[in-house]
């Protein structure tokens, strides 16, 4: 397989590092920033369960840049006020880069989120699982075409506020 | 999770250990909160409803569509086996093997003809009949016969594709206990049992199962923010509500004419003929329920875990008849609305662990809107009236045996 240079593996890590550090941080512009400005830009959250069993239904399904924009629109404006918030710590490790050429490359990344609910004030686990990254590279910088959020749980913990 | 809910009740046990009885409260819109927190009121409710003389929805048809596709499930803590044998039928069994009832199937759903039991190997069919234990001669008593050691069963119905259990000799037929709500079960279903099933969102409330099953439609316009945001109102609907605690919600939806708060406004959109835009839902008691919100179709299968965990399976269909793009649309658009991560159902999850949380204070909920007479349990309702929750609480404190408190 070809090598990737490392040039664009830095990227693409730095482009995860940010979108961890900015859903964390509850910035959904930020968190929108990450994506390519394309309309057929994606994000999408489901289980392994519904993948092993080929079910199309997801827990989010922004599967155009619309429905991204939209996402910020629901997190900021929609739902505050009605639930108890929480806090979210994301850890991202990669564990697959290949090159599918034309400056774009899939990845795939491991992922753990801890919570810590307001209330409580304790922290535990939220979630795992695998992001199914597809990554467009240029000179500049890398940003997502699209990102499949693939939780190992088939069960969510209460509610999901805020994107994974 | 258990701590608050064990509190009280250790705080409210007398000196031998034995639980305070429940006294209700005698105004009919009145719920002492207790029950909802108390462990001891949980294991009741286990052995005189989810083990009582109610059925219990646990499956839809749709989901195992294929020869020798399963389905497991829980109804309490009881596990069951749903499969589809090689005549295409139905069948439910509790999922424990007839030897010495090691859990037969541990997969939530596939597809097999087999089931082989780990232990001692002992093998059944789809049908629930044992066609093969390894033993010489001599083994086993003179008298054995495989045609003794069938899986066991409970009793089950199925009501437009929709499978139910009762694990109760003395529940009445089905057709009686959903007298007045089986039309209304497929004017849900959008006419008819005939279903694709289109994937499961799975969700586990930190709260009572009784919270979940009594979310009402009184708060659509005032906790959902959508609702105003997006100037979407429901037209006229009505309720009803009987006297075994299902109820049903039939109402018209009136789209805004323009979406300016979406970018993307198919989240709301609504494909078929205006006039038939309407919300429908059923709910049985005790737990679980079905809607059918713009185009989405979903049957929300509900089991007690604990005290204070609710595990939900809100899981969304098709209709058989529909288009490729139709079921594209149906599966975005149940993905975003609703669920826990959906624009106008998160903030309920939300809410029900915020009640659950405060179900330990002291006192009674109180139910007011639509509420006419504070003492006869109502029979009209108004389309958002939390009062249609009411003969289904008088149903519950029947059939707990709990007595109204002495005036
Ligand atoms: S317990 Fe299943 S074969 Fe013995
Ligand atoms: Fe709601």
């Amino acid at each position: 397989m070809k090598q990737i240079c490392s040039d664009v593996l830095s990227k693409i890590d730095d482009l995860q590092t940010r979108y961890i550090a900015v859903i964390d941080a509850k910035d959904m512009e930020g968190w929108l920033s990450t994506f390519c400005q394309v309309a057929e830009a994606s994000y999408v959250y489901t289980t392994a369960e519904n993948l092993r069993a080929n079910h199309a239904m997801a827990l989010v399904m922004d599967d155009n840049y619309q429905r991204l924009q939209d996402r910020v629109t629901i997190v900021n404006k929609v739902w505050p006020g009605t639930y108890a918030d929480y806090a979210t710590r994301h850890f991202v490790q990669r564990t697959a880069c290949r090159d599918m050429g034309a400056g774009k490359y899939e990845v795939e990344s491991n992922f753990m989120v801890m919570t810590t609910p307001e209330e409580t004030g304790r922290s535990t686990l939220f979630a795992t699982g695998v992001y199914f990254d597809q990554v467009v590279v240029d000179k500049d910088q890398a940003l997502f075409l699209s990102k499949k959020v693939v939780t190992d749980s088939s069960v969510v913990e209460r509610f999901m506020a805020y994107p994974l | 999770m258990t701590n608050h809910a064990e509190i009280i009740a250790t705080e409210k046990q007398d000196a031998k250990g034995a639980n305070p009885p429940i006294i209700w409260p005698q105004k009919a819109n009145l719920l002492p909160k207790e029950i909802f927190v108390r462990p001891d009121v949980f294991e009741e409710e286990l052995a005189r409803i989810f083990y009582g003389k109610e059925w219990l929805m646990i499956a839809h048809e749709a989901e195992i569509p294929n020869i020798g596709d399963f389905k497991t499930t829980q109804v309490g803590r009881v596990p069951l086996l749903i499969t589809r044998d090689n005549d295409g039928e139905i069948n439910v069994y509790y999922n424990a093997c007839s030897h010495r009832g090691v859990q037969l199937e541990t997969a939530t759903s596939g597809n097999k003809l087999r089931f082989r039991c780990p232990y001692h190997s002992w093998l059944f069919n789809a049908k629930g009949d044992l066609i093969g234990c390894p033993n010489k001669p001599g083994d086993f008593p003179s008298d054995f016969d495989k045609s003794n050691y069938p899986l066991d069963r409970p009793r089950m119905a199925i009501v437009h594709g929709l499978i139910l259990v009762t694990f109760n000799p003395e529940t009445p037929p089905i057709e009686e206990y959903l007298e007045g709500y089986i039309d209304k079960i497929a004017q849900v279903f959008g006419g008819d049992g005939n279903l694709r099933l289109l994937g499961a969102q799975k969700v586990v409330f930190h709260a009572n199962w009784k919270t979940f099953h009594d979310n009402d439609t009184y708060h659509a316009g005032l906790l959902h923010t959508a609702f105003q945001m997006l100037n979407w109102s429901g037209g006229s609907g009505h309720q009803t509500a009987n006297a075994r605690g299902h109820r049903s919600y039939v109402g018209e939806v009136t789209l805004p004419e323009e979406v300016n708060r979406l970018k993307d406004p198919s989240l709301i959109e609504f494909k078929g003929e205006a006039s038939e835009c309407s919300s429908a839902s059923v709910r049985l008691f005790p737990i679980s329920g079905m809607t059918r919100h713009l185009n989405t179709i979903g049957i929300r299968f509900a089991n007690p875990i604990s005290v204070d965990e609710t595990e939900v399976h809100y899981t969304y269909f098709g209709r058989a008849e529909d288009d490729e793009e139709m079921i594209r649309h149906r599966v975005r658009q149940a993905s975003n609305l609703l669920g826990p991560c959906g624009m106008v159902s998160m903030e309920d999850a939300a809410v029900f662990h915020r009640l659950h949380t405060a179900g330990t204070t002291p006192g009674n909920a109180v139910f007011l809107k639509g509420v006419t007479d504070d003492h006869g349990i109502p029979e009209e309702f108004q389309q958002s009236d939390e009062a249609a929750n009411l003969p289904g609480w008088e149903h519950y404190r029947q059939t707990m045996g709990y007595p109204k408190e002495q005036s």
